[in-house]
């Protein structure tokens, strides 16, 4: 059997591979030899829609290896990957720790984030990685970023996901939240007053890249992927419900101490 | 009276067959959870076993040599000294390792704190059981056997005697303080050797699982993670209670001895009151473990609250209060026919007990001092914490700075429990403070034990990836053992330096010998060049002696760490939790490392009071004695504290604070606790056994080196 895979971070990648989704983000994220350690954010996708992923030869090569073992990995294109991926095509995403643990999310229907408070900040998974604040809801973000053609910088698709803000006010009492807040308070607070505040101003960048400093730990409502006018929404699990679904997931993550 | 202490010590010994036995018929769980828990059990003995086929041929050698140096006597009391301690050893961590399975199972079948809480008590009850019941049953043997029997403590024997050597000395005194040796050299090798395999296990597990691999604490495909289950168990359950069991009895002796050289420097005290001052630290120590055994049975039959901490508190307190009341009557009821002017105590027949209680009181107030210096419930840990913003420099430097300035106040209280107990009674004063601090040792190795067995059932609720509500309780049980560990570091190092204080004024009428004068001859003259160097040497010798266990455990760190990213780099299929580590490896890299690092600072320990008491002679001793007891504490309350709270300062913010896990502040925590951990763990610990040894040594040979020394043949 050959698994489908888009993998959004650390890169924009399609890969075909004869392992099932936890095993092959184990091996993505462990390699088999090489002894990295690293995250990962995948999705399992439908194949055989249009003409611009080589199906056939992913057929003929995704195949054992002459001494049995399952072929880990056939990539099948890097760069600009998910503008070609139609929505429908998507199945669940899988987040990966560090250490290869894998948690699957599941598609439900798009809801508004809780508490909104007239902003909110998202992390920017693919194909552009920046962490941003802004003063728009991410299905009217999504659609900003893709359709707002007045503007000069569109993508065609997009993958991000809503950050948990706190009371920035309490650096004490911050819950597990890894080093999102630890560095440029100042500025992330003029970018959300900015935002909130400064007439027209609807988005604003925080950080370029801040790859580095994701985590699981810090991912709000969940995951979105956009492209065109639709979006595709992923829940996080809440703390409890994750106790129930994968604890040590959760403690591999550093969702729990 | 000796009836009673040979009962009270194998009623000890019964209760702790008793809930030894009544664990073990605990379920163990599942499948998964008892090969677990058999991987622990079966590393800890090995550990264990090979320790002590090394201890015996060390054991051998020194019962021969103080068989044909000293006495006979002494070699047969050396070699009883050392069984009880290492049968106390090996019962204690016999019964952590049975515990640890059995304690994860009842949360996972009850959802009970309580009832998990008693499971891990009762676990840890034995041990301490074990420390009070054979240590007492021991010298209550060579009290019987050698003072009553082979009669050392009558009158006529209770001077000095000269052996073929020419070598003078009182037998009872010798005897005594072999015995203690005996416990001594156990102690050292389980602290000593038990704090490097623990904190190389750790350590190898934390730099690469947790930091390189990014798998969390206690998983399963960690190679090291089963080592530093092991660890737990032969550093914190066999090597804190010989530690305990070595001051406990060092106090004991000391007392003892003092009472004999009273009697010889003073002929005017009557005969009967020199056997009561002789017996009557053993009664004290009887009615400790009673009291201790009441508290003991009171958290086991008691209804639990969701509190453990309070309930482990209850526990002592009962144990403190009640040895308090009985070794009031105790003091009372022997002396009040005496006339206790004539050796200048204070308050007459309750003297000893207020002494006792001097030592009580401030053994508990030590162990507060200690718990606010590294609770995260207190300011000092707290602004660890907060430092941790800034990076891991600022980590190191708040959490040296909260470790020394916790030095002062302990300090404090020793030296005003000193200072009191001496007035009250005389340096017997200070041993009876000693022996106070220690007399409900067996309800505080019980609290202590429970640390370790909690540690282990977390890990094992962890590795056998029970319901996260059961580990939520271990892990809170947990929480709680690495509180009362910090309490237990503390009061080890206090009562350490009290029974080490009370062996140097044995030393010192040792060291006067046959010319000693009650009162006048006690002297240790410091302008003397001889115990000026000797005090300078003893108080760089702790430097020496740490700086040489740290660089042990980075050593069997360094191995370990190596071994663990082999494993990974080897086999992907651990990382990916389809095939298993080798613990085996892991263990054998933490156990060779321990006992090949641990046998220089072993060496230096025995042997500086020897080498140098036959260079320099006994004023050299003295000062090395001096030098290297106020070294020590200052240097065992200092790693303790700072190792704890830099512990605490972590967990602090893995609890979720400064941005928690992962988060920069989290890095420079982690930092901190790898620095503090072989600090707390081995050099605190090890010193208590550095400044006890020297001491006990030091008595047992004192009458040797002041004879034949080569300064003094040059001089002369």
């Amino acid at each position: 059997m050959i698994y489908y895979y888009v993998v959004f971070f650390p890169i924009e990648a399609m890969i075909a591979s004869q392992l099932d989704p936890k095993t092959f983000g184990s091996y993505m994220a462990r390699g088999s030899k090489k002894g990295s350690a690293e995250q990962l954010i995948f999705a399992e996708i439908e194949p055989g829609f249009g003409d611009y992923f080589d199906w056939e030869f992913a057929k003929k090569n995704c195949v054992p290896h002459a001494d049995g073992r399952k072929k880990h990995s056939l990539y099948l294109s890097i760069y600009r990957v998910i503008e070609h991926i139609p929505l429908v095509q998507y199945k669940n995403i899988h987040l990966v720790n560090k250490d290869g643990s894998t948690l699957p999310l599941s598609q439900e229907p798009y809801r508004d984030p809780a508490n909104w408070d007239g902003y909110g900040l998202y992390k920017e998974h693919c194909p552009v990685h920046p962490f941003i604040a802004s003063s728009l809801k991410p299905k009217d973000l999504a659609d900003y970023i893709i359709n707002d053609t007045e503007k000069k910088i569109t993508v065609p698709a997009i993958i991000f996901s809503d950050v948990k803000r706190i009371d920035y006010s309490e650096k004490e009492k911050t819950g597990n939240i890894g080093n999102m807040f630890d560095r440029d308070l100042d500025h992330l607070l003029d970018c959300i007053d900015m935002v909130k505040n400064q007439e027209g101003k609807i988005t604003k960048t925080i950080d370029r890249s801040f790859d580095s400093k994701f985590s699981y730990q810090i991912v709000d409502t969940g995951f979105y992927i956009a492209k065109g006018k639709s979006i595709l929404f992923y829940p996080m699990p809440t703390r409890e419900a994750l106790k129930e679904i994968d604890y040590d997931w959760g403690k591999s993550a550093n969702i729990f101490s | 009276m000796i009836g009673f202490i040979i009962i009270v010590s194998i009623g000890a010994l019964v209760f702790a067959a008793i809930n030894f036995y009544g664990v073990k018929k605990k379920k163990a769980g599942t499948d998964e959870m008892q090969q677990i828990a058999s991987s622990i059990a079966e590393g800890a003995t090995a550990f264990l076993v090979l320790e002590y086929s090394i201890i015996i041929k060390v054991v051998a050698l020194i019962a021969v040599l103080l068989g044909v140096v000293v006495s006979v006597s002494s070699a047969f009391a050396f070699v009883l000294g050392a069984t009880m301690s290492a049968l106390a050893g090996w019962i204690g961590m016999n019964i952590a390792t049975i515990s640890n399975v059995r304690v994860s199972n009842e949360a996972r079948l009850t959802k009970s704190l309580g009832k998990t809480l008693r499971v891990a008590f009762r676990g840890g009850s034995v041990m301490g059981l074990c420390v009070g019941g054979f240590a007492l049953l021991g010298l209550a043997i060579v009290y019987l056997v050698f003072g009553i029997l082979f009669k050392q403590v009558s009158p006529e024997n209770l001077t000095f005697r000269s052996n073929w050597l020419g070598i003078s000395d009182i037998p009872f005194t010798m005897t005594v303080s072999a015995y203690a040796l005996g416990c001594s050299i156990i102690a050292m090798f389980n602290r000593v050797g038990g704090g490097i395999f623990t904190k190389a296990a750790d350590m190898g597990a934390d730099l690469v699982g947790k930091t390189e691999a990014g798998i969390p604490e206690d998983d399963p495909r960690n190679p090291a993670t089963i080592a530093d289950n092991v660890g737990d168990n032969v550093g914190d359950v066999a090597g804190l209670g010989s530690d305990l069991l070595e001051s406990y009895v060092g106090s004991l002796v000391s007392a003892m001895i003092l009472a004999a050289y009273i009697f010889f420097s003073d002929g005017d005290i009557p005969v009967s009151l020199v056997s009561k001052l002789i017996y009557v630290p053993l009664l004290v120590a009887a009615v400790g473990i009673l009291s201790s055994m009441i508290g003991i049975l009171f958290l086991l039959v008691k209804k639990v609250s969701s509190n453990p901490h309070r309930e482990l508190n209850a526990a002592t307190f009962m144990g403190a209060g009640l040895t308090i009341i009985s070794s009031g009557l105790v003091s009372y009821f022997v002396f009040r026919t005496e006339d206790l002017s004539s050796i200048d105590f204070a308050f007459g027949a309750l003297s000893p007990w207020v002494c006792a209680v001097l030592g009580i009181i401030s053994g508990i107030v030590i162990g507060r001092i200690a718990e606010y210096y590294t609770s995260y419930d207190y300011k000092p840990t707290l602004k660890i914490a907060a430092s941790s913003q800034e990076g891991a420099a600022l980590t190191i430097t708040e959490g040296m700075s909260v470790g020394m300035v916790s030095v002062i106040a302990p300090v404090l209280i020793l030296g005003t429990a000193i200072i009191a107990a001496n007035v009250t009674a005389g340096l017997y004063g200070v041993a009876m403070a000693a022996i106070g601090m220690l007399s409900f040792v067996t309800v505080t190795v019980s609290v202590d034990t429970f640390g370790p067995i909690a540690d282990n059932a977390g890990g094992i609720s962890e590795m056998a990836k029970l319901h996260p509500d059961v580990r939520h309780i271990t892990d809170k049980l947990d929480a709680v053992g690495n509180t009362t560990a910090a309490i237990g570091k503390g009061f080890a190092i206090g009562s350490a330096t009290l029974a080490a204080l009370s062996l140097f004024s044995s030393y010192l009428y040792g060291q006067a010998g046959e010319n000693v004068v009650h009162g006048s001859s006690m002297m240790l003259n410091m302008i003397n060049p001889l115990t000026l160097v000797g005090a300078l040497v003893g108080a760089a010798l702790p430097y020496l002696f740490s700086g040489l266990l740290i660089e042990a455990v980075a050593n069997a760190a360094r191995k370990m760490v190596q071994e663990v990213r082999r494993q990974f780099k080897a086999d992907p299929g651990i990382i990916q939790g389809t095939s298993l580590p080798d613990y085996k490896t892991c263990i054998s890299i933490s156990s060779a490392g321990a006992l090949s690092e641990m046998r220089l600072p072993a060496l230096i320990s025995v042997a500086t009071p020897l080498i140098s008491g036959f260079l320099f002679g006994a004023e050299f001793v003295g000062g090395l004695l001096i030098g290297t007891t106020l070294s020590s504490v200052m240097l065992a309350l200092y790693t303790a504290n700072a190792g704890g709270a830099w512990d605490n300062a972590k967990k602090y913010v893995e609890d979720g604070h400064y941005g928690g896990k992962g988060s920069d502040a989290h890095k420079a925590a982690v930092v901190g606790d790898t620095v503090g951990d072989p600090l707390k763990d081995t050099v605190g610990p090890s010193l208590d056994i550095l400044i006890k040894i020297m001491a006990i040594v030091s008595v047992l040979a004192v009458s040797i080196f002041s004879k034949y020394n080569v300064f003094s043949l040059l001089v002369k």
